[in-house]
């Protein structure tokens, strides 16, 4: 009961707003308020009076224009960048080295047996098809062939393409073969491969138009197709060891040799090896630029030993990348040749992002739609890994097998032709699709932080011809332990990699629109146009509030006095009291509600006699307060 | 607040009343109630005054002096100060107020100018995106430009006194490679030296200012004083004996003679000057068939997993480099796109490169260029390529960096190069519109245009107009860009052709085939730059290249009847180390 009267009593309070007409409120709004314009629209003639009217509402629509330009600005999430360029202390990145060979020759030979007479007896084919009908009855695994054979395309009769096997007459024996196949080596012929699926019935030729890139890819793709099935653990240990490839190491002054290096099975270029990755320990950090503070490596690839078909090209390969990511040395890695000394002088430019909602990027591929299988080797988002891991999503739901080259799920198996026929063909045909590539390139988004390792490379030989003889004695020693040369300059590779003079370029993202930035442009814009503060706002609030509580009384009023009239209608209406009178008339000269001031200095003696000629109205709340009281009251009772 | 200020009013007004006219501006309710008595005994100013006001009534202040108005104004404003230089009491304080409304007032002033000044400035935003890249057009070319078997006969001339010269000069033995060559000397024994009489090579003395030597004819011959030393101002040449070449006008008394400090890049100067003259006059069409075709030059070619082959380049002919082909750079075909990073997906290409046909004196390095460029970007062979060497893979990895800059009035950009007097270059080049027309990089930033001069239709008069243009300086072949007579405006002739040297030392000759115009062009609004990382490995290795390299043949072996050796091939790899696209952007810093 107590509380209600209080409540009514704020009521009250509030709806002792500034008139009970519009046209009051306007007057003493703009009389009253601190916006400049309003007060100049009552206190002038009538031309000006318009004018500044004018005035008032251009301006008004002004600053609403401005604050949405503001406001539309704020939410598009804008950003500054800062650059800054020099030299610190950094964290030397990780180095990750490769053989550009995958397996040693020697240790893949009895897994390759069977291919590699099968892709020499290719050969021969090829180059001298005449001579090699002999040999090519020699025994073969016919099995391998028979899955993707190569063919050649006869496509001198642009309408007739002949479609030729390689031993064609042996297997499958078809017509005229041996006959068109010796005039096919000139202009006209192309390589293809059959690639089959569902037993054989549904068949599709990938062409290529030179001899060398058809059997590099045949080879290729039987090769990886015998590596799938041998368990990883062999495949480590088919692959460059640490301690046969990596010769010497040293890093700024302090030695180092392969323990130092973390060691990863990368498909394609077998053990690699990483200096710096971050995993375990802390990473190094490297003060000084220059060579002598870098990392300095001495390698061995072992070019005698390569697998002669897998891989034509000799030497290291090479990547810097950030601590704690995974190397994709097959995308962003370098070449380093063998029998010269590679200085590699390193920018490190990153680019940080601020994120949602400023840029599109990811800061730890969380909300990326898309398993991450890089995940096992616990190592940073990276959009390479989202699109590998997308192929291989693609590639596990359409061939129902992975790819070798790209890590498994568990519970699923590698691609290989005995248990997964068809595989070749999906494969082939998912990797020509551009769908799935824009799918994937849809779903991945780049991360916040976008490191990139500028690399100033420079070569020379070495070692110089008269350091040669003691260093390739000393490496052989160190190595094999033998007084003899084991070594060769076609084999060992010298490696420097340091910080250059400058070696950080920072880009960073800062929100260009903050907050603080929104307000005070805002403020600007109504200070400018009608200088106007947050409390002008208020006192605009206020007044449509009274205008709502006066709409509400009139409505009130006018509910009464109907209802009134219904239950007199006989009359015209009761004769009006004097405080109706009053308030009829006076209510013009109506008080705000404040501190009462002393009479003599009353505040408004111009401005109540101004804009409404007439007789200043007495203090009439006596008079008034009682009927409204009553009124208020039922008012309340409606609106509530 | 407002109350008290109210009240401080009302006090001034008090206060003042006492010393002005006890008129209060505020209490006058209209103009009408203006007294009009004393019109009639006012002077004529005054009359005209009281006249306006009273066929223009005004309401709102009611100011009959300008004293007043400021009064009215200063009191009603609603900026802060002016209120209270009216408001203060005593004439210091009054003054003080005056001059920190003044000084407020010209501080703004002063910053409204810079604002309005800074107002075309530009804030840069760097993003990343990842997407689908367009793959950038790559053309390569061979470095030496014609076949040397193809070009011989025309050349015959020009070797054998090039020979002479090294044997005299160096007593350089016989060459036992190219022993026909001698047996051509024989017939020629008895001719006149024709080049080396119209740009003689010269041995100069040290201690002989002013005498040289001529090769040929073992002559002293006087030079005059003008003695220009290729880059003397960057060093101080201490050799002995210099060798130098000399251009004379037609009528041989404005001389030119040009020095270097080593006889290789006096003798290849040289050489090039004859070389680029005896090929000027030779047709488009033949020079084509002179140089390498695509199927000979490109032996495999794979882009994004698939093969291509030499259908997939178009031919453009460069006068130093032969025959370029460009990939990627196909005339109404869509631009090819790379959607994976990674060698495998880029372009891989093997080159045959045969050592066997190089131009001994032309060229000394052996390789192939590339140069990765926008499509509708010039390549510009001479400066931006990267070198190729052979026997070996050449891998290049790309980031994509594209700037955006704003147009005017925010920088000096043309959108396309419509309002850059760019025209009159292309009518310059219609002069010969069968030849291609060459965009090449100046050394300032601008552009370099080249563009072919026939000098059959060319006339002496009509050279010279050319360079009338003011924005147009004319500048000769690339060669012969080192042999500028050095004197402004003046026109020497050389070999029949005609040398003018602009006024910073920049060139033009026309006669030899080619006449280039420069002009400082301002960039465009967007460019696309790659940054390349080239590596190197040996290809093929050991192991490799005994199959490789007769696959390689088999591949070739319609092009050519010749075992390959691997010092033929090169390989080369250009693809996108990762999709992510840098722009830089320019957006306006204010609006």
């Amino acid at each position: 009961m107590h509380v209600k009267k209080y409540l009514l009593k704020c009521l009250h309070r509030l709806q002792k707003g500034p008139g009970y007409t519009y046209k009051e409120l306007l007057v003493w709004y703009c009389d009253n308020t601190n916006t400049h314009g309003p007060k100049r629209i009552i206190c002038e003639g009538p031309k000006k009076k318009a004018m500044w009217f004018l005035l008032t509402l251009l301006f008004t629509a002004l600053v609403c224009w401005q604050w949405g330009i503001f406001i539309r600005t704020y939410l598009s999430w804008e950003v500054s960048v800062s650059l800054s360029i020099g030299f610190k202390t950094m964290d030397f990145p990780a180095v990750t080295i490769c053989n550009a060979s995958p397996f040693k020759y020697s240790k893949v030979k009895h897994l390759l047996k069977d291919l590699d007479e099968l892709m020499e007896a290719v050969l021969e084919r090829i180059l001298a098809p005449e001579l090699s009908h002999a040999s090519a009855t020699r025994t073969l695994n016919s099995s391998i062939w028979n899955h993707t054979p190569l063919v050649l395309i006869d496509e001198r009769n642009p309408h007739h393409p002949v479609i030729l096997d390689l031993f064609g007459d042996n297997h499958n024996g078809l017509t005229n073969s041996s006959a068109s196949e010796k005039i096919c080596n000139a202009h006209g012929c192309k390589m293809a491969m059959r690639l089959c699926s569902l037993n054989g019935t549904q068949c599709t030729f990938r062409n290529f138009t030179s001899a060398t890139q058809a059997v590099t890819e045949w080879y290729s793709l039987q090769a990886t197709n015998i590596f799938a099935q041998v368990p990883q653990q062999e495949l480590v240990e088919m692959s460059y060891p640490g301690e046969q490839m990596i010769l010497a190491c040293l890093f700024g002054a302090e030695p180092c040799n392969y323990r130092n290096f973390t060691s990863i099975f990368y498909p394609h270029y077998g053990n690699c090896y990483i200096f710096n990755w971050g995993m375990t320990e802390k990473a190094l950090p490297s003060a000084n630029p220059g060579t002598e503070f870098g990392l300095k490596l001495i390698l061995d690839i072992g070019q005698e030993d390569y697998v002669p078909f897998l891989t034509s090209t000799a030497g290291v390969r090479l990547m810097l990348h950030e601590q704690r990511s995974y190397p994709f040395i097959r995308d962003e890695g370098i070449y380093a040749m063998s029998g010269t000394e590679t200085s590699i002088g390193v920018l490190v430019d990153k680019l940080q992002r601020m994120g949602e909602p400023y840029s599109p990027c990811t800061v730890n591929g969380s909300e990326v739609p898309v398993r991450n299988f890089y995940n096992d080797y616990n190592t940073t988002y990276s959009i390479q890994a989202c699109l590998r891991s997308c192929f291989q999503d693609h590639m596990i739901h359409s061939c129902k097998c992975g790819h070798y080259l790209y890590p498994l799920p568990h519970g699923e198996k590698y691609c290989n032709n005995r248990d997964f026929p068809d595989w070749a063909h999906c494969y082939s045909h998912l990797q020509m699709s551009v769908t799935q590539r824009e799918t994937c390139i849809g779903m991945c988004k780049e991360s916040c932080n976008d490191t990139q390792y500028k690399m100033t490379i420079s070569m020379a030989d070495w070692p110089s011809e008269a350091s040669e003889d003691w260093i390739f004695h000393v490496l052989s020693q160190e190595r094999d332990q033998s007084t003899n040369i084991t070594l060769s300059r076609k084999g060992i590779v010298k490696l420097n990699i340091y910080f250059q003079e400058f070696n950080y370029r920072t880009i960073e993202e800062s929100a260009a629109n903050n907050l603080v930035w929104l307000l005070s442009n805002l403020g600007g814009q109504f200070g400018f146009w009608m200088g106007g503060s947050v409390l002008c706002l208020i006192e605009f609030g206020e007044i449509i509030i009274d205008f709502v509580w006066i709409t509400i009384i009139n409505l009130v009023a006018l509910a009464k006095s109907l209802r009134q009239r219904r239950a007199q209608a006989s009359y015209s209406g009761p004769p009006p009291t004097v405080a109706e009178l009053v308030e009829a008339h006076t209510n013009f000269g109506f008080q705000p509600d404040t501190a009462p001031r002393s009479p003599n200095t009353g505040p408004y003696p111009n401005e109540q006699a101004l804009p409404i000629p007439g007789t200043p109205p007495p203090n009439y709340d006596s008079l008034r307060l009682q009927p409204l009281d009553v009124m208020e009251s039922d008012s309340e009772g409606d609106a509530i | 607040m407002l109350a008290r200020e109210r009240a401080d009013e009302r006090r001034t007004r008090i206060a003042h009343s006492r010393a002005l006219d006890p008129l209060e501006p505020r209490a006058r309710p209209s103009s009408k109630s203006c007294p009009q008595s004393p019109i009639l005994a006012m002077a004529p100013g005054e009359k005209i005054k009281a006249k306006i006001k009273k066929n223009l009534p005004v309401t709102g202040p009611q100011a009959p002096t300008i004293k007043e108005l400021m009064r009215w104004y200063c009191l009603n404003t609603n900026t802060h100060g002016c209120r209270r230089i009216v408001v203060s009491r005593g004439r210091l304080r009054r003054l003080l107020w005056i001059g920190f409304t003044l000084t407020a007032v010209a501080l703004i002033l002063w910053q409204c100018a810079l604002l309005v000044f800074s107002f075309y400035t530009v804030s840069v935003s760097i993003k990343v995106h990842f997407r689908k890249l367009d793959f950038p057009a790559v053309t390569i070319c061979n470095i030496n430009p014609y076949k040397y078997s193809a070009v011989r006969h025309l050349l015959a001339d020009l070797e054998q006194e090039t020979r002479e010269a090294l044997k005299s000069l160096y007593g350089f033995p016989e060459s036992r490679k190219r022993r026909d060559a001698e047996s051509w000397s024989s017939v020629l024994e008895g001719m006149q030296p024709r080049f080396s009489h119209r740009i003689p090579l010269l041995i100069f003395d040290q201690y002989e200012k002013g005498k040289a030597r001529d090769f040929f004819t073992g002559r002293k011959r006087k030079v005059d004083g003008r003695l220009i030393h290729k880059a003397s101002n960057v060093m101080h040449i201490e050799s002995k004996q210099v060798v130098g070449f000399q251009l004379c006008s037609n009528d041989t008394s404005d001389c030119a003679t040009y020095t270097f400090s080593s006889g290789i890049n006096a003798i290849q100067e040289w050489y090039k000057l004859h070389y680029m003259n005896i090929m000027a006059q030779v047709p488009l069409e033949k020079k084509i068939n002179m140089s390498y075709s695509a199927e000979e030059l490109l032996v495999t070619c794979f882009f994004d997993g698939v093969s291509c082959d030499a259908r997939n380049f178009t031919l453009f002919h460069h006068p130093m480099h032969g025959n370029c082909y460009t990939f990627n750079n196909r005339e109404n075909e869509t631009i090819l796109s790379t959607s994976m990073g990674g060698s495998e997906y880029g372009l891989q290409v093997i080159l045959y490169i045969n050592e066997e046909e190089y131009n001994p004196f032309l060229v000394s390095s052996t390789g192939a260029k590339v140069i990765i460029h926008r499509q509708d970007e010039y390549p510009f062979v001479e400066d931006v390529g990267t070198e190729i060497e052979t026997a070996m893979v050449t891998s290049i990895g790309m980031h994509l960096t594209e700037s955006f800059k704003l147009s005017e009035p925010y920088s000096q950009c043309t959108e396309d190069g419509s309002d850059v007097p760019i025209r009159n270059i292309y009518n310059a080049c219609l002069l010969a519109p069968d030849l291609p027309s060459f965009v090449l990089p100046d050394k300032d930033g601008g552009e370099m245009w080249m563009c072919p001069v026939r000098p059959a239709s060319t006339s002496r008069s009509q050279l010279l107009q050319l360079p009338a243009t003011p924005q147009l300086d004319v500048l000769l072949l690339p060669t012969a860009s080192s042999l500028c007579p050095g004197r402004a405006g003046l026109p020497v002739c050389v070999q029949g052709s005609l040398q003018v040297c602009g006024p910073q030392g920049v060139r033009w000759t026309a006669g030899l085939g080619w006449a280039a115009y420069t002009h400082t062009v301002p960039s465009s609004l967007s460019f696309k730059e790659w940054t390349l990382t080239t590596s190197l490995a040996q290809w093929p290795s050991v192991v490799s290249e005994k199959w490789l390299l007769p696959v390689l043949t088999w591949d070739q072996g319609r092009q050519i009847n010749k075992k390959l050796n691997k010092t033929d091939l090169a390989k080369l790899l250009i693809f996108y180390k990762d999709l992510n696209q840098r722009s830089i952007m320019e957006s306006p810093a204010n609006s």
